[in-house]
């Protein structure tokens, strides 16, 4: 069976080659446009007027379109309709898409966008969570509270309290392929789109409202992406539909695609947030008490913001039973690009806070952040089941065990030790050590989100065609998918065929998001296989008066009672007796449901669990600093392709490091992004990954009844970075006696700071 | 791109004729001057590379024991051949990436100076002499605030002469997504004194750190730095860092320099 075999990514190959297409190495056809957007230079401010003669006599124009050129609906947002394509009367940011200019080049495009003249009158602007909440600039009319039991009485009966607040740096996506579209016109205003999303559907219908189509009008396809982590959920709408406005009014293909920098001034980033905490704790450091509030900058329209922030709230115990805790959320309306999903949507703003607020705990009563964490765990499965703050019953808590193991392999103690007498050594290089734990709820929060399609055909030569709604982010998906699809009818891989996501037919698919794409995906597939077999084992049981289930597939083979045929015998008898051999598959996650306002329910299907330790070194006289051993133990259920999910692991605790450490995002004054290219904003590269990197999975199945019992991988790992920032902040605290207070992300300067905080008598 | 004319003489003298041109630009390994050209921030007509010129490349021996360095070297001929002055190879192995080090040149990089570049700091760290075309400048007198020089118009650097010292190293604290220095200094010991020089940390552009040097002059180590700050109120605060933070960075790699020369 090929399932939980480490199998490469099926177009590995390709990727390394250069032979796997991307949006921008379709050939396209002749005499096909290209666009960029012309974009606001103010924060704030009423839109005037906008001179643009000399856009259009720039060489190669063809077309420059305003708000009043758009033919129907101006809005690319995936939620509140409140996202215009191109701004109307009023900017909200600076790098808002103001204009649209269609040319006969890319370069051409880009270099006329920048001779319009936008005529501004600026007002205010709002850009920082103190700025919106001095004027009260939000998203919903207030603050979101969840609640479990009492916190307000537990924090004055506490023994211990203390209060403290993170401030957390947001993260540019940075996948490697930019934002692209390409769209073709049929015939009768179909159009046929290209586009590089998560969520092909929802480029469908933002597309279909956008030319007055009805959606049967637009077919998206979505081969592969260059990476997506989130951001490409809901930011590739706005260039799919710009092509679309453009083929209509051309009638040629037109195609989008944004350079690095436009990239990073126009689309979302992670929310950066800020969370202010006053704990109550016993002197063995169980939290008693725990009220949390936090803050986050969602930009300027509304996006994913909401689920983002829920998802906040819904990670603020990680992996502890808070008997009393109070969390406070607030929806923060600025100036600037539209936050947006970001691997994790939120749980690790909520899952750090609440590693901070266990580690400072620990600083106070002089403990070892581990055993703090241990004591607060929530209870193993099989013991007293406690609920979370949304009271949903945590079950399937295995951290104890897979905390316990990662300590011993990881050999945490000895470290430990070792790190202490390191620092009582070394004056000017101080180590660090941490250990930190993941627990991330699995489904989307939006309960009907939680569906998925297949469509599968098997051909009569036993060869067979795959499609599902999940889209190819480099994540492996679609291997995954096609090794439960291999599995199911027992043949070698290579009879499958992967094929581009495509809604034409799979429709109304959820974005491949909140980790889901294995979990749901695979279930479609499955349900679809298991028809198409069931039919041809009908047949053959008639055929050799058999039973049904008697019938077996394994093996590139199928046995029925004596007889013994190759599946492309098999595929070609059924077809001679006129049986279909196309079928669709769908699955919904049982079990879950969920209020959001009340903060309610049982939103999860399960959990995801891991751990992480991080050791490092912190120079104290600059600040500058460095991973010197990464161990990662994560909980993959029973893994469907151990190499993927390993890769899905590593890549997560890179991407999570580079958040918390180096990835830094600026603004200036005017609100103008100053780190819009690698030159200035700098992620990890394979030099920066820890020398040391020990990475494991968890050997245990799923509790829930998922596909072979795998779990989610997609997301959770990415948490496994927080071990880096308290490790940082392990190594400062040996600077002096007071707590660092450090804050993300920590570059040289803000941990330099810190050392000074540590020390400051 | 846009259109311009391309030359590339074999001699000084027909490089200097081609350079009258009205808007003709010297042309070094472009690493600077052709991103500049793409985002239309020059546009010079013609574009004179220096590449072909022999006279202007490698590294040889002056007469007097300096390292001299024809202007058009590449850093990475620098850092294979200035083995002379290990330092100075040193300084030249680590600008940039292959890329940048295999095309950018010395004469380039001195013309532009750029406040976070490194040459300047190790131009002005030994004493160097600048030599052009027309004349001989001496680094006090060369750097004169950021991206200017003692350059006048159609004036190029045909060669720079180090003066070897007894010891001397350069520390760049990179600025992690460019790698380009967020503060570097370059400390040099001669017989008749110590110099210091620190580049990426001033509004002014690379600059002599005067009381570092009269302590180091007096005792070479890097405990005679202490007590000795710099004031961060004129230094570069921008995205990548403050002007207390840069300050704090001088004087720390001032001693991270003494440590190591
Ligand atoms: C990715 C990247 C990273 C870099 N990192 C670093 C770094 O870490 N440290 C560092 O110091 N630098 C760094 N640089 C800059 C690099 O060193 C450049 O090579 C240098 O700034 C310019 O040299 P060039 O020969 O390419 O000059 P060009 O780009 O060709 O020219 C630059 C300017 O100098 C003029 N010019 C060229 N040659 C002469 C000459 N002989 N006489 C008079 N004028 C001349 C030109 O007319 C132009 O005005 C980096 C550059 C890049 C692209």
């Amino acid at each position: 069976m090929s399932v939980a075999k480490p199998l490469p990514h099926d177009a590995a190959h390709l990727h390394v080659t250069g032979a796997a297409r991307y949006v921008d190495d379709i050939p396209t056809p002749a005499g096909t446009l290209h666009l960029a957007f012309g974009m606001s230079t103010a924060a704030c401010g009423t839109l005037n007027n906008m001179d643009l003669d000399a856009v259009r006599a720039a060489p190669g124009v063809v077309a420059v379109l305003t708000a009043p050129d758009l033919p129907f609906d101006n809005d690319v947002s995936p939620s509140a309709h409140d996202e215009p394509l191109l701004a109307t009367d009023a900017v909200h940011y600076v790098g808002q898409p103001v204009f649209l200019v269609i040319a006969e080049t890319h370069l051409q495009a880009r270099f006329a966008a920048r001779l319009g003249k936008i005529d501004i009158t600026e007002t205010k602007p709002v850009f920082t969570i103190e700025d919106a909440l001095a004027a009260n600039a939000r998203f919903e009319d207030g603050p979101r509270i969840y609640a479990q039991g009492d916190a307000a009485s537990a924090l004055d009966a506490a023994e211990n309290t203390l209060s403290g607040s993170l401030d957390i740096g947001g993260q540019e996506h940075f996948y490697l392929e930019g934002q692209a579209a390409l769209v073709q016109p049929g015939e009768n205003g179909d159009m046929h789109v290209i586009s590089s999303t998560q969520h092909p559907t929802e480029i469908q219908h933002k597309v279909a409202e956008a030319i007055g189509q009805p959606m049967h009008a637009v077919r998206v396809e979505t081969r592969r992406m260059g990476g997506g982590f989130g951001g490409k959920e809901s930011q590739g709408n706005a260039l799919a539909v710009a092509c679309a406005v453009a083929v209509r009014l051309t009638g040629q293909p037109c195609k989008m695609r944004y350079d690095r920098d436009d990239d990073m001034i126009i689309t979302g980033k992670r929310h950066d947030f800020r969370i202010d905490y006053d704990i109550g704790f016993d002197e063995e450091g169980h939290i008693t008490a725990l009220d949390v509030r936090q803050y986050t900058r969602c930009g300027w329209a509304l996006d994913l913001s909401l689920p983002v922030a829920d998802r906040a709230m819904l990670h603020a115990d990680n992996g502890y039973w808070l008997p009393n805790i109070r969390i406070e959320s607030h929806r923060l309306r600025t100036n600037t690009q539209s936050a947006t999903a970001f691997r994790g949507f939120g749980g690790p703003q909520g899952m750090l806070g609440m590693e901070r607020i266990v580690d400072h705990v620990a600083a106070e009563l002089g403990l070892d952040p581990l055993v703090v964490r241990q004591r607060n765990f929530y209870a193993s499965s099989g013991q007293e089941i406690q609920t979370t703050p949304y009271g949903q019953p945590v079950e399937d808590f295995i951290l104890d065990d897979l905390v316990a193991q990662l300590a011993k392999t990881s050999d945490y103690d000895a470290r430990r030790a070792a790190v202490a007498e390191w620092n009582a050594a070394n004056p000017v290089l101080k180590k660090g050590i941490a250990l930190t734990p993941v627990k991330f709820g699995i489904s989307f929060t939006l309960t009907h989100l939680n569906q998925a399609g297949a469509l599968v055909h098997v051909y009569s030569d036993g060869s067979i065609h795959l499609n599902h709604g999940g889209t190819e982010m480099g994540q492996g998906l679609f291997q995954k998918i096609a090794q439960v699809a291999a599995s199911r009818f027992g043949v070698a891989l290579d009879a499958i065929k992967i094929t581009a996501t495509d809604t034409a037919k799979v429709p109304n698919t959820s974005a491949t998001a909140a980790s889901s794409g294995s979990d749901l995906n695979g279930m479609a597939v499955k349900a679809a296989c298991d028809t198409l077999r069931d039919r041809m084992a009908e047949h053959l049981a008639q055929l050799h008066q058999c039973h049904p289930d008697a019938v077996v597939f394994a093996e590139g083979r199928v046995q029925a009672g004596e007889a013994d045929y190759s599946f492309a015998e098999v595929a070609a008898m059924a077809h001679q007796a006129r049986i279909s051999l196309s079928a669709t598959g769908f699955y919904k996650t049982p079990d879950i449901q969920w209020d959001r306002i009340k903060g309610h329910g049982r939103p999860f299907f399960y959990f995801a669990y891991g751990a992480a330790v991080t050791e490092v070194v912190v120079d104290t006289l600059t600040g500058e600093n460095r991973i010197l051993r990464a161990d990662v133990l994560h909980d993959a259920g029973a893994s469907l392709n151990p190499a993927l999910d390993i890769g899905q692991v590593e890549g997560g605790y890179v991407q999570g490091a580079g958040w918390l450490t180096t990835e830094e995002l600026v603004w200036d004054d005017a609100g103008r992004l100053r780190t819009h290219a690698p030159s200035t904003y700098k992620i990890p590269a394979c030099g920066d990954r820890p020398d040391i990197f020990n990475v494991s999975l968890w050997d245990g199945e799923n509790r829930a009844d998922t596909i072979y019992k795998s779990k989610a991988v997609g997301e959770p790992p990415l948490m496994l970075g927080i071990s880096a920032l308290l490790a940082l902040s392990d190594a400062v605290s040996a600077c002096g006696p007071n707590y660092p207070d450090l804050h993300a992300p920590a570059t040289a300067e803000s941990v330099l700071a810190s050392v000074h905080k540590a020390q400051d008598a | 791109m846009y259109n311009f004319d391309f030359e590339k003489p074999e001699s000084v003298a027909d490089a200097i004729a081609a350079l009258q041109g009205e808007e003709a630009q010297a042309l070094g390994g472009g690493q600077t001057l052709i991103p500049t050209l793409k985002q239309r921030l020059a546009s010079p007509s013609t574009l004179v590379s220096l590449k072909g010129i022999a006279e202007m490349q490698g590294v040889c021996m002056g007469d007097d024991g300096s390292v001299c360095i024809g202007g058009a070297t590449n850093h990475a001929t620098v850092a294979a051949e200035a083995g002379a002055y290990p330092a100075l190879a040193d300084t030249a192995a680590h600008i940039g990436d292959p890329a940048v080090r295999n095309r950018g040149t010395i004469g380039g990089s001195l013309a532009n100076n750029d406040p976070s570049a490194c040459y300047p700091a190790a131009a002005l760290g030994s004493g160097a002499t600048i030599v052009t075309n027309a004349r001989q400048i001496a680094a006090d007198d060369y750097f004169q605030g950021m991206f200017t020089t003692a350059l006048d118009e159609g004036e190029i650097i045909t060669e720079v002469r180090f003066p070897v010292p007894e010891k001397a190293n350069y520390q760049k604290f990179v600025q992690p997504a460019s790698r380009f220095a967020l503060v570097g200094v370059y400390v040099a010991k001669y017989a008749d004194g110590v110099r210091v020089a620190i580049t990426g940390a001033s509004n002014d552009g690379v600059f002599r750190w005067a009381e570092a040097e009269a302590a180091l002059s007096a005792n070479f180590s890097a405990s005679a730095l202490d007590g000795l700050s710099l004031s961060g109120d004129d230094m570069i605060s921008d995205l990548h860092g403050t002007g207390e933070y840069r300050a704090h960075l001088c004087a720390v790699m001032t001693k991270r320099a003494v440590a190591a020369a």
